[in-house]
């Protein structure tokens, strides 16, 4: 088992040993840390410590599970110069992310009306295993336009408003994405997943704020008690998948090229600086503004199913964007390391951004709040927002959480919900849940994810974020 | 293992050709073939099965599948992900996988099936990719065994 030394009440340090470069960081609580302990997260946790140029501790998020290679709510910083970039690192959903909807409607006037909601949802946004849009196309100058201007290209082509450039993430755009990068394999698999949800865990959610931790930061986040919201969770769909793959088989050879010794073949990366690490970057920037672009798009139609099913208008409704985060990326930013400003490729597996208050970063709306931080949880118990801090800036590169995190495998979930309906069982608890197949649903009832509330509650007690309110789920269309 | 007589056209099914290891965030498989074109063989009937109920695809169009790798664990998780990419592209599954030639680089192979339909297929658990996470195929007893980890 993996050595683990207790810092305070949220934070384990797993001591630098063998061929580690770096310590081990873990947020976590201590009645949480026997399920980290059960799998091989920490094992990886200490696997990507021994990367070349890994710059801080190997971090470790509340909600870290068992994943291939990194372990999902991992974060790595390496430097620009000597370190190394990893498709690992950033998965195969590259730029799987979250986006919060705010409405100006409130649960009373809704939730008459939210099973024609969902099924309108249902209806307008292809969702499920396979899901293809038969209605939109990309070719072309089009797709490589998609690909290179993300958000900048949807609201161009009429999805969505330019106001919502300012509340995502890199303005909804990755620099320096090249779409010669990325290859016909890929192409080929995303030209008709553009404004699809796809399966697994991805989903559009409906809820209504329950809970307000701190009442100035959530009025300014636009956010009031009973008030409707609607989450999008997807991300790149099939072309990311592809060029995740595509860019593994390159730096499985640019390893063994470089010399890099690999604890986990899942692990391979390149030096940043060199021909293959530049690539993987400009490729991995174009699916990120797929993803960014695939979440706008849904958007436009959830704000098109709101407006059909309630009969009003954009200005009634009031489906602004809060904001949208990445949890699955890379991203180059300057950090302070031991007061030295430093170029870092951050890898959040996972994790998600947490900048601070005054970051410049951060959007003008939330210059003084800190960066809108949204945390999906299962679908029968609640999601949270938060802001980023300066403590996470400091700790952690600016990260924090991204999810409750699996506690149940899917095998696990299956079993532990047959015989049961869990579409009445949610619908008793006053959520209707549209999903395209059985066997999604019941693979992600909520059992068989922790508390999200215990996740949140540990990055709020060590200060890498700050609650800011409670949704609780009304409705939802599952992939 | 009980199976010590050599009768290996009469017994084929002396194992179960994949089934599922435990793991928390993802799937992993345990596959097995009494030679390495069966198990690759066995690796798409996994997937089919995976995404959906493999007995309601009909036999309607074929994929002729060749793909090079610089070894044979690189070339399973090509395989898996080449199937995944044909799904994507038109909704294609597998029903039948007959391997034709296979070395440790190369492998050449005919699958049969037809586009996945949701109101005739039931739709399972979507796959992302195959991993190379503790990928490894080993030889045993009677054949030849692989561990593969999907992100899902």
């Amino acid at each position: 088992m993996i050595k683990l030394r207790q810092i305070d009440e949220y934070r384990w340090e797993i001591p630098r040993e063998g061929k580690m470069r770096t310590r081990g960081l873990i947020f976590s609580s201590k009645e949480m840390l026997p399920v980290l302990q059960a799998d091989q997260s920490l094992q990886q946790v200490a696997n990507v410590a021994t990367l070349p140029g890994i710059v801080g501790p190997s971090l470790a998020m509340p909600d870290i599970h068992w994943g291939y290679g990194f372990a999902i709510g991992g974060v790595a910083a390496f430097d620009l110069a000597e370190g190394v970039v990893s498709p690992g690192g950033v998965g195969y959903d590259i730029n799987c992310g979250v986006r919060l909807l705010r409405t100006r409607l409130s649960r009373e006037q809704v939730m008459p009306r939210m099973e024609a909601l969902v099924n309108a949802l249902f209806t307008n946004i292809p969702s499920g295993v396979g899901s293809r849009r038969k209605d939109f196309k990309l070719t072309g100058a089009a797709f490589k336009k998609a690909l290179k201007d993300g958000v900048r290209w949807a609201v161009k082509e009429g999805f969505g408003e330019a106001g919502d450039l300012a509340h995502i993430e890199a303005g909804g755009a990755i620099e320096g994405a090249d779409p010669e990068a990325i290859s016909d394999f890929a192409l080929n698999r995303g030209k008709d997943q553009m404004g699809t949800l796809g399966s697994g865990n991805h989903f559009v959610e409906m809820g209504y704020v329950d809970e307000i931790y701190d009442a100035a930061l959530a009025g300014q986040l636009g956010l009031f008690r009973d008030q409707v919201t609607a989450i999008v969770h997807t991300g790149s769909r099939g072309l990311g998948h592809q060029v995740c793959e595509d860019y593994i088989k390159v730096m499985l050879k640019a390893s063994a090229k470089y010399g890099i010794e690999l604890p986990d073949r899942q692990l391979c990366c390149a030096p940043i600086t060199s021909p293959e690490g530049q690539r993987y970057l400009a490729a991995m920037a174009g699916a990120a503004n797929f993803a960014f672009a695939n979440r706008q798009m849904i958007t436009h139609w959830v704000r098109e199913s709101f407006e059909q099913v309630f009969q009003m208008g954009p200005g009634q409704l009031g489906l602004e964007l809060v904001y949208d985060v990445a949890h699955n990326i890379a991203k180059i930013e300057t950090h302070v390391v031991e007061g030295q400003p430093r170029k870092l490729c951050v890898h959040r597996k996972g994790a998600t951004r947490a900048f601070p208050p005054h970051h410049p970063e951060v959007p003008k709306a939330y210059r003084e709040t800190g960066q809108p931080v949204l945390i999906p949880g299962d679908m029968g118990r609640y999601s949270f927002v938060l802001v980023g801090t300066q403590k996470a800036l400091e700790e952690t590169f600016g990260s924090t959480c991204h999810g409750a995190g699996r506690m149940m495998s899917r095998h696990q979930a299956k079993k532990a919900a047959r015989g049961r309906s869990i579409i009445q069982e949610l619908a008793a608890k006053g959520i209707v849940v549209r999903g395209a197949g059985r066997g999604t649903i019941d693979e992600e009832i909520s059992e068989a994810y922790k508390d999200v509330s215990e996740v949140v509650d540990v990055v709020h007690g060590a200060g890498i974020a700050k609650k800011v309110a409670r949704l609780k789920p009304l409705g939802a269309i599952k992939g | 293992m009980v199976h010590d007589k050599k009768k290996p056209e009469a017994s084929l099914r002396r194992r179960r050709p994949y089934r599922e290891l435990p793991h928390t965030a993802d799937l992993a498989w345990r596959l097995w073939g009494a030679s390495l074109p069966e198990l690759f063989e066995n690796a798409g009937c996994a997937l089919s099965a995976t995404l959906t109920d493999r007995r309601y695809l009909r036999r309607r169009a074929t994929r002729e599948v060749r793909l090079s790798a610089f070894d044979q664990e690189t070339l399973l998780v090509d395989w898996l992900n080449h199937l995944l990419y044909l799904f994507d592209l038109d909704g294609f599954l597998g029903r039948d996988f007959q391997v034709e030639s296979l070395t440790s680089e190369r492998l050449k192979a005919r699958v049969t099936g037809e586009s996945f339909d949701p109101t005739r297929h039931p739709e399972r658990t979507a796959v992302k990719a195959a991993t190379f996470h503790q990928l490894s195929i080993v030889p045993v007893g009677d054949g030849w065994q692989a561990t593969v980890v999907l992100d899902l």
